[in-house]
Formats: structure tokens, sequence, C-alpha cells
């Protein structure tokens, strides 16, 4: 009796077993190779595109026009001074704004006066799109530095500053009591627990505000500079460079990829516990 | 051997001569508590006019249905909750907020995730101004006593639930409380698990006689556990019956199935039953 219920089934489980697990292995092996083929196989199809002669090559350049100009973009010595002058806005703009963000996150978080005193401004001021302030900005501060680090900040504080205020609000209130219990005072709670219960969210935040910090910067440069990758793209779209805009379109991605991906290692060694 | 040292202070802080002295004085003292919560459809009587007393080292286990009011209870006499009407004293003094001298552990074991199981254990006399070696040495020495001495780096998401609970009741008697309040501890772990507990506390209470209440809706829990059992009816929350238990210590778990357990369980039960049976009377003919 036991042996008849029990023998079927376990042939059933071997015979799938053998079945399925070489299957799985090819198709991850397929999916990896596919994965590796894609972006050459994408470049080659627009090389060959490019010159079919099907369509204007002066609009649409083929990739090894657009690798010459990057190339002489970085030999002209002229890439490095846009990088810098790009990524000194971004950075310096996203550690003013989240720094805010984050201050004021947790002040409106943690004490309802002053959530009642700003949170009314910050949800309106919180929607307008911050390319939107270009024009004003262009009033304020002309074609200075301060007016480009602006836009950035502006960007990045309310992204910052919500989710912060939301994370404080949304620390486990078991842990609070817990902490109540074991005798912390106010500033440590605020300190160890409210801060670090709310860093998954603030972190969340941040990371958002990283692609924030250059979607900012484009109407910041586009608004009137002179140097930065987008600079660079637009001075090239005026002298009808299609090779050299795009390269700048690649070497922004690029380094926007780049942040993004070590703000995520970043933060994953920061909430560990999650 | 530190360990074995500090668990015998531990233990003098509620020896024999502190339970003479404190005759007179019950270490919590609970008077025509009330307790009514508003809510956007009114008011509700959580707790109805509860009034009771627990003698220094005595362990009282509150039980009750789910929505009775014990947590109320429990948090008023920790300070979490201001009463409504009525009075709480713990060693004679009026409770207006947590204090050191009451700690707590919760049904789910709130572990702060970012610290290790030592650093878990050292908060609390952190708070109270401990250097961080002699807080290390108070947590490691708790850390012997629940048998988690592999563990004492790990991280709270690493360990099972019953490890989480014994932590957080560590955690709870590093402050040497005087008393010790417990919601429910065991209310979210498996059938044996609880029952590894329950002895595990009843081994833990033995060494280090403080004050205990202990909250529970499972009756064996707390006949197994107590001294006293308060049976409490819910809405508005009383207390309907105390019962004492005469049951020899040490004990664990296995008394389960002997003849005087049985036979206060039965007391208990008919206690219960009586009350369920006036409740559904009651909702029957509204
Ligand atoms: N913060 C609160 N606000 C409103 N009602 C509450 C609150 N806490 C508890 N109650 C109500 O008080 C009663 C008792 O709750 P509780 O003490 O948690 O019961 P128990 O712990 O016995 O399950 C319940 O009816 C519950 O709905
Ligand atoms: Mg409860």
């Amino acid at each position: 009796m036991q042996d008849r219920t029990s023998a079927p089934q376990e042939i059933a489980l071997r015979v799938d077993g053998r079945k399925r697990r070489p299957d799985s292995a090819r198709l991850r092996r397929l999916n990896i190779l596919v994965g590796v083929l894609s972006l050459p196989l994408f470049v080659g199809l627009w090389e060959l595109a490019s010159r079919s002669g099907a369509v204007n090559m002066v609009l649409f350049p083929p990739p090894t026009v657009v690798a010459a100009a990057v190339l002489e973009w970085i030999r002209s010595g002229q890439f490095l001074g846009d990088l810098l002058a790009s990524l000194f806005r971004v950075t310096t703009g996203f550690i003013v704004g989240g720094a805010l963000g984050i201050l004021l996150g947790i002040l409106t978080g943690q004490f309802p006066v002053i959530s009642s005193l700003l949170s009314p401004l910050f949800h309106i001021l919180r929607p307008i799109p911050p390319i939107a302030f270009v024009p004003i900005v262009i009033l304020w501060f002309g074609l200075s530095e301060a007016g480009k680090l602006f836009l950035v900040v502006w960007g990045v504080f309310f992204t910052v500053w919500l989710s912060t205020h939301i994370g404080v609000q949304k620390v486990d209130r078991g842990l609070i009591r817990a902490a109540l219990m074991l005798g912390t005072p106010r500033r440590q709670m605020l300190q160890e627990i409210v801060l670090l219960g709310a860093l998954p969210y603030i972190v969340v935040g941040l990371r958002t505000a990283v692609s924030i910090s250059f979607y900012t910067l484009v109407a910041a440069e586009l608004a009137g500079t002179f140097a930065g990758i987008v600079y660079r793209i637009e001075i090239a779209q005026q002298n009808m460079q299609t090779g050299q805009v795009m390269g700048g379109l690649a070497a922004l991605g690029l380094i926007s990829f780049i942040a993004d991906r070590l703000f995520a290692a970043l933060a994953e060694r920061t909430v560990w516990w999650r | 051997m530190s360990g074995s040292r500090s668990i015998v202070k531990l233990a003098l802080a509620s020896s024999p001569t502190s339970v003479d002295s404190a005759r007179k004085q019950p270490a919590i003292q609970v008077s025509n508590l009330s307790i009514v919560f508003e809510s956007r459809r009114g008011q509700t009587i959580a707790v109805d006019r509860v009034s009771f007393d627990v003698a220094p080292g005595e362990f009282v286990c509150i039980v009750g249905p789910s929505g009775c009011g014990k947590s109320t209870v429990l948090n008023t006499i920790a300070g979490l909750e201001v009463p409504f009407e009525g009075d709480i004293l713990v060693e004679g003094s009026p409770v207006h907020g947590p204090r050191p001298d009451v700690g707590m552990v919760f049904q789910q074991p709130h572990l702060f995730p970012w610290k290790s199981v030592r650093r878990n254990i050292a908060h609390g006399p952190r708070m109270h101004g401990k250097s961080k070696t002699d807080a290390n040495a108070v947590a490691d020495d708790l850390i012997a006593m629940i048998g988690l001495k592999r563990f004492a780096d790990a991280y709270p998401n690493t360990l099972s639930g019953g490890m989480q609970q014994r932590v957080a009741i560590a955690r709870a008697l590093a402050n040497q409380p005087r008393v010790l309040l417990m919601d429910e501890p065991f209310g979210a772990l498996d059938a044996q698990t609880r029952a590894v507990m329950q002895d595990n506390l009843l081994e833990l209470r033995d060494r280090i006689n403080t004050t205990i209440v202990f909250v529970t809706h499972d009756i064996d829990e707390a006949i197994v556990l107590a001294d006293r059992v308060l049976i409490m009816s819910a809405g508005p929350g009383r207390i309907l019956r105390e019962v004492a238990v005469k049951l020899p210590r040490p004990r664990s778990s296995s008394i389960m199935v002997e003849p005087p357990y049985l036979s206060l369980k039965k007391d208990c039960l008919d206690v219960i039953r009586a009350e369920g049976l006036r409740a559904f009377n009651q909702s029957d003919a509204s």
C-alpha cells in the first residue's frame, strides 16, 4: 500500500528533475549570449542603415563618425573641461539640495508645527517642473554659475525632502516605543532611531534625485553657459555637427548611468539591514 | 565567569529582604483604572475601573479575549498610555511616562535592525550613561544567559523569531528593571518554539526574580507561568476573577498534564465559559 503510493511519485520527481534542469541552464546561457550581443547588434545595424544611402548621412551619421567626433572632442582638450563643468554642477547641486532636503524632511516629519508651516508651500512648489524656472533664473542670476546650481538644487531638494518627510513619518512605531521603554532621550531618538529608521526612504529619494539632477543640468546648461556637456551638444547642433551631438548624448547617458550605479552600490551598503 | 557574577547581582535587586520590606508596598498598584479612546465614531471604553496589586517578585498573568484591553492596561503601566481615570503606582511612585525601573517586551521583538544583538541589548545601559565597555559587559552577560553567545555579533534579520524575542527580553532586562511587562511576547511564535520559550522564561525568572506582568490570550500559558492569573472580559475590559496558581516551582510546561493543573484550568474555563454565555445571551437579547 505504502509502496504503491510512494514509488510513482519518486519516479515522476526524478524524470521531472532530469528534464528541467539542463533546459533552464541552456535557456540562461542563451539569455546571457543575447544580452552580450545586443549592443553590438544595434550599433552594427545603425552603421549599415546610415551607410545604405536610405537616410541623410549628415543628419544620421554612422557610429564610426560619431566615434571619430568623440575622439576629436577628447583630443582637443574640450571634453575634460566640459566634463568637469557638468560634474561640478551636478555634484554640488546634488549635495546641497540633498542636504537641505534631508534636514527639512526630518524637521517637517518630526515636528507637526514645522510641517504645518512649510508643507503647504512645498506642496505647491514641488509639482512645478524645475525647467519652467529657467526664465526666472536667467532674470535673477543672469548666466552665472549660481543660477545653474539653483536649478539643480531646486530639482533635487523637493524629491529628497518629500521622501525624507514620509520616511520619518513611517518609522516603525514599535521601534520608537521600544526605544522609549529603554530610556532613549529625545536627541538620541532623533539621531539613532528616527534617522536610521527613515534611511531606506531617504536613500530611495536620493537615488531618484540622481537622475533629476541630470535632467535639471540639461535645463541649466541650455539656459546659457560657456562649458559643459550639454552646452557642447548645443554648439554642435548649431554647427550641424550631428556626430558630435550624438557623441555628447552618449557621454551624458554614460555619465548618468555610472552615477546611478555608483549610488545604487553605495545605497546597498548604507541600508545593509534591508 | 563574569556572567554568573552579574546574574547574582540581578537576583539581589529583589532579594528576600526587599520582599519583606515591600510587604507593605506592592510593586504595582492599579486602582480604578479606566481608559477611554476617542475616535470618529465616538468614545470607546477600552478598560473599565480595573484594580489590582502585584506583589514584589510576583508573576501575574492577565488572560482575556483579544480586544479586551490587556495591551491597554499594560501600556498604561508602562507609561506609554495615559489613564482616563484612576491611578497607577509602581514601587510606590506614580507613573508619568516610561521609566528605567519598568521594562517592556512586546508581541513583536522590535529589535533595532541596524544594531547587532550585543548593541541592541547594550542600548538601554548606553542610554543611561554607561560607558560602551560597561554596557557591552552587561550585554554579554545577558547574551550568555539567553544562550545566544554564537549570535552576539549577528544582526536581527538573521535570527529566528524565537531568538529575536529572547534578545528582546534580554534587552529589556539590561536596565535591571524592578518590573517587567510582557505583552503576548510568544504570541507570534509557533507552538514548539513557544513551549521552549515558556520553559526558558520560567528558568530565567527563577534566577532574576523580577516582578512580571505577562499578558496572553492563552490560558495554558497563563497557568504554567503565573503565581496568579487575572481573567479579563471584553467590552469594556474588566477583571472577572483572580485565580491563585499554587503549583510548585521550579516548573516547566510539562505540568500541563498533571491533575492539580487540570483542575485549575477547569476553574478558569468555567469562569470564561460563563462570561461567554452571558455576553452571547446579552447580544442575542439586544
Ligand atoms: N489607540 C487606540 N485608539 C482607539 N481604540 C483603541 C486604541 N488602542 C486600543 N483600542 C481599542 O481598545 C480595546 C482594547 O484594545 P487592546 O488593549 O489592544 O486589547 P487586547 O490587547 O486585549 O487585544 C479594543 O477595542 C481596541 O479597539
Ligand atoms: Mg494586545
